[in-house]
């Protein structure tokens, strides 16, 4: 086809690259303060923004029977007030550093992210010092924490992909696990939660010695050792117990959940089932597998369902850790998730099917191995240009009880890995036949063409069956992405 | 080398400069050499948006912008997400109100191919744009419209806002993603219409950061988009200029299965690019930016009516930018008494202007924002593009903090006084219903709009 209004460019050959720059994932520097609360620091220059990540070693199987969302409402009742500032107080001293505080709960302990600019550093170490050591726990805003959680829960409910990850853990792990209950807790539950039982949950698990902090950023002229000393370095408590998660098994006996959403345009995709943690020496593997599976819209789910049929905006596998231990009993969490019009949900999923047995039954091409070692080690300097990203993988990395240079070794390891073992990897991860598939959707348009393609037994819940939780989301309106 | 460049002098502010050069065909480009990390950005903004778009083809500009990832001469179906990954990049691309923008962030080293990739599709994409391709992102995009907005609680206020602040007729009266209607409606011809009207060297802005040598990526620009003949034929969008406030209060109440009552507001605020437009930035961030704004410690904290408030910005340089207010009810908290509040707080912020502890945190938490976007390549060379092409003048980004922090508080209240009035909104209430029956009737009728 040619265009007759427009001339025609000189066109020239695809240049090859120069030669990569060496990079390399930080080597944080790792120090105690004299109250045993663990440092990790590592400079960043130019970035102006230093980034403080807490580590509070709190898992969510702590929480007391009954009072589930416990942790949630003492992370976000941290900021709530200290011993010199009431809660209104302490918000408007932060926000008069320029500076951002964040605090969740999840399965492996609390995390409390602070991101303020370099030359406003330690005056908000010395609020966030403040919010750890001596937090006031005030009853009024206890209780106004509380309803606000339960005002959450019914948004949390109406938004498809929060519904389905809730659905999802409730038919993989057993009823009696945390890991089958929603993270932030139930209305029942948080209901029950108010100031006293906040202030034994942080008695008994909240202290310096179990508590690791790790700063990044351009610490240019900044005294960090100083400053340390005189905010977290006040902190005393007596060392904690130590708490260890309770082993859990998941039933991912192949299956489907319908979560009936009569009038919903798009069905919600969640098909998920566990694997094992970052220690395990498959990781690699399967994080290059799931990369050929599901990374990208021309990983092969997005290049059948998005780009050849236009089913979808996107269709991703991930693998997420919901915790991990030393000892290898860490578990994560394998799952394929996107939504699909309404009126092609069968056909999707019959298409999704196929990329999987194809999969198995043809192993990954070297092709799309190499493309997937190029770009997930090749993004490692773009991915940890900012501060935050440095010192979010940092601390995930003392979360989950791996070494400082385990992302840095990684690396090496992806590149050293083989076409083979990242098809079994993927395989392995992904069996067709062992998936539990959740579909939040309108069940008189999908239930027939579903139980059709013989994937499972399908169970029907009604919408109203949940109880809320969150990860974080984001609604954005002035720009559409491709 | 035959090179029409105007380098204009460096500006230094916070240790961010920029240079500017212009090929002879038109295209603008503007390079920031920075060696700390070993990555670059090439950031390329078409000065063409929504606003752009004619009756009947809402969406086109946003649809177009998928279709610049399907291939050109040189590169084949999905090449460009495949060649930009396998050489560790990221990529992506954006459509809003006044433009579109495509971005890669890559390895220092390969700053070149993301070049050659960007040249080749404005270049020659109609040579491999098919129906094929057309099908399937009209498809892929009214998904995306199902996802992000159709499939949401409360998902299609913002068009719903945006309709009534800017009257029917006004290019900004729809938002980027347009109707299904209008999606359904595209033609092959006016993707193509499309492109030769707006794709010109000279209607773009290419900003290249990070680790590069400034000499040597001008020469791969010029080897890779000077021979891009210049064409000529854009018409200036819709004048989007509007007189003032808009005079009256804009009112509707949806009774919808959401999870709980919501207040929502649009107001028009001054346009960006004066003094005016940070004032009101400051105004809506002392206001509803954070957890110590007014209105959060109001309703939140002390009626504990809502269970979140927040009022933000969205600036526009083509037309009256637009403030964005959003309380979602707690309990059984009703529409009225939360309007009560935030009226009088509005009110009182119109006369007694902000504190200096206010205004402190404001610019504190704006300056940050700031900082946010410049922690990398690609948040730098996005904001290059945006002060060249909204506002001619890539070094306007250098001084963009500057010009905020020297915002006085009597600006800030004159700014809320004369647009932060209930005849200067568009107001949508929303009331929950449980029935799915009527549920289905609301979606009906949005879709038909």
């Amino acid at each position: 086809m040619t265009d007759a209004i427009s001339p025609t460019m000189d066109l020239h050959p695809r240049p090859a690259g120069g030669e990569p720059k060496p990079w390399a994932f930080p080597a944080p520097e790792r120090s105690t303060l004299a109250n045993g609360l663990t440092v990790l620091r590592s400079h960043r220059p130019g970035q102006q923004v230093i980034a403080v990540e807490v580590n509070l070693l709190a898992p969510l199987t702590a929480e007391p029977a009954g009072q589930e969302g416990i942790a949630t409402i003492m992370a976000r009742a941290l900021s709530e007030g200290t011993d010199k500032l009431d809660a209104e107080e302490f918000a408007a001293e932060l926000e008069r550093c320029g500076a951002t505080l964040d605090a969740y709960a999840d399965h492996p302990g609390i995390r409390v992210s602070l991101e303020v600019p370099a030359s406003r550093l330690v005056k908000a170490l010395g609020l966030l010092a403040d919010a750890l050591r001596a937090p006031a726990f005030p009853e009024h805003e206890i209780d106004r924490l509380v309803h606000n959680r339960l005002d959450e829960i019914p948004h949390e409910l109406a938004n498809p992909a929060r519904r389905a990850a809730m659905a999802l853990s409730a038919a993989l792990f057993p009823a009696d696990h945390r890991m089958s209950r929603p993270r932030q807790g139930t209305a029942e539950s948080v209901r029950r939660i108010d100031a006293k039982a906040v202030r034994a949950f942080y008695d008994a698990h909240v202290r310096p010695s179990s508590t690791t902090a790790v700063v990044v950023g351009d610490l240019t002229g900044v005294d960090l050792d100083a400053a340390l000393a005189d905010t977290l370095g006040v902190w005393q408590a007596e060392p904690a117990v130590p708490f260890t998660i309770p082993p859990v098994t998941a039933d991912d006996t192949g299956r489907v959940v319908i979560v009936d959403r009569p009038g919903s345009v798009q069905t919600q995709l969640l098909l998920g089932r566990v694997g094992t943690d970052r220690h395990d020496r498959v990781w690699p593997a399967q994080q290059l597998g799931t990369y050929c599976l599901g990374g990208t819209l021309t990983s092969r789910l997005d290049r059948v369902l998005r780009e050849e049929k236009g089913y979808t905006y996107g269709v991703r596998a991930t693998a997420q850790v919901l915790y991990s231990a030393a000892d290898g009993t860490g578990l994560s969490l394998l799952a394929i998730h996107g939504s699909v019009a309404s009126d092609v949900t069968g056909p999707a999923l019959a298409d999704l099917w196929q990329v999987l047995r194809t999969l198995a039954e043809e192993g990954l091409t070297d092709e799309e191995r190499d493309l997937a070692v190029q770009n997930l080690v090749g993004v490692a300097p773009l991915r940890y240009e900012t501060a935050a990203a440095v010192a979010n993988t940092l601390a995930d990395q003392v979360e989950q009880e791996l070494p400082d240079d385990f992302q840095a070794q990684l690396y090496q390891r992806l590149a050293e890995t083989g076409t083979v073992e990242a098809s079994a990897a993927a395989v392995n991860a992904f069996p067709a036949n062992r998936l539990v598939t959740v579909l939040v959707g309108d069940r008189e348009q999908i239930e027939g063409p579903v139980r059709e393609l013989g994937i499972g037994e399908v169970t029907v819940l009604s919408d109203g069956d949940g109880d809320g939780d969150g990860a974080g989301e984001t609604e954005g309106a002035a720009a559409d992405e491709v | 080398m035959p090179m029409a460049h105007t380098a204009t002098p460096q500006e230094r502010t916070g240790g961010l400069t920029a240079t500017e050069h212009k090929l002879a065909n038109g295209l603008r480009v503007v390079l920031s050499e920075d060696r700390l990390t070993p990555v670059a950005a090439v950031c390329l903004w078409y000065d063409v948006g929504s606003r752009h778009e004619v009756p009947g083809r809402t969406g086109l500009a946003h649809l177009f912008e998928h279709l610049m990832f399907q291939g050109s001469a040189q590169v084949k179906g999905n090449g460009h997400f495949e060649l930009v990954q396998g050489a560790g990049g990221s990529l992506n691309g954006t459509t809003s109100f006044e433009r579109t923008n495509y971005f890669e962030t890559m390895p220092a080293h390969q700053v070149e191919l993301a070049l050659w990739l960007e040249a080749d599709r404005m270049g020659t994409l109609l040579t491999a744009l098919d129906e094929e391709s057309m099908e399937n992102q009209r498809d892929v995009v009214k998904n995306e419209r199902r996802q992000r907005y159709d499939n949401v609680p409360y998902g299609t206020a913002f068009e719903r806002l945006v309709a009534k602040i800017y009257p029917e007729g006004h290019p900004y009266h729809h938002t980027p993603i347009g109707s299904m209607a209008d999606l359904d409606a595209a033609s092959l011809e006016d993707a193509r219409e499309f492109f030769r009207t707006y794709y010109a060297p000279g209607n773009a802005v290419l900003a290249v950061v990070g680790d590069i040598d400034s000499a040597q990526t001008l020469a791969w620009i010029e080897k890779y988009f000077g021979s891009i003949p210049p064409h000529d034929g854009k018409q200036p969008p819709r004048d989007g200029a509007l007189d003032g406030i808009i005079g009256t209060e804009l009112r509707e109440t949806l009774h919808e299965d959401v999870p709980s009552r919501a207040l929502m507001a649009a107001y028009r605020l001054p346009q960006d690019g004066t003094r005016a437009a940070d004032a009101a930035d400051l105004a809506l961030t002392a206001l509803g930016g954070g957890e110590s704004s007014r209105l959060h410690n109001r309703l939140v904290r002390r009626d504990r009516t809502a269970v979140a408030a927040s009022f933000g910005m969205m600036r526009l340089a083509g037309a009256p930018s637009l403030g964005w207010l959003d309380v979602k009810t707690s309990g059984e908290a009703r529409i009225p008494e939360i309007e009560a509040a935030v009226e009088e707080e509005l009110t009182r912020f119109a006369q007694e202007g902000p504190t200096p502890e206010e205004m402190e945190r404001a610019q504190a938490q704006l300056e940050r924002e700031w900082l946010d976007r410049l922690a990398t390549v690609g948040g730098r060379a996005d904001e290059l593009c945006k002060y060249a092409v909204l506002f001619g003048d890539p070094q306007l980004a250098l001084t963009a903090v500057r010009r905020i922090l020297e915002i006085t508080p009597e600006e800030v209240r004159e700014v809320a006084a004369a647009w932060l009035r209930r005849d200067n909104r568009g107001v949508l209430v929303y009331e929950p219903t449980t029935a799915a029956a009527e549920a289905d009737h609301d979606d009906s009728e949005g879709a038909q709009r």
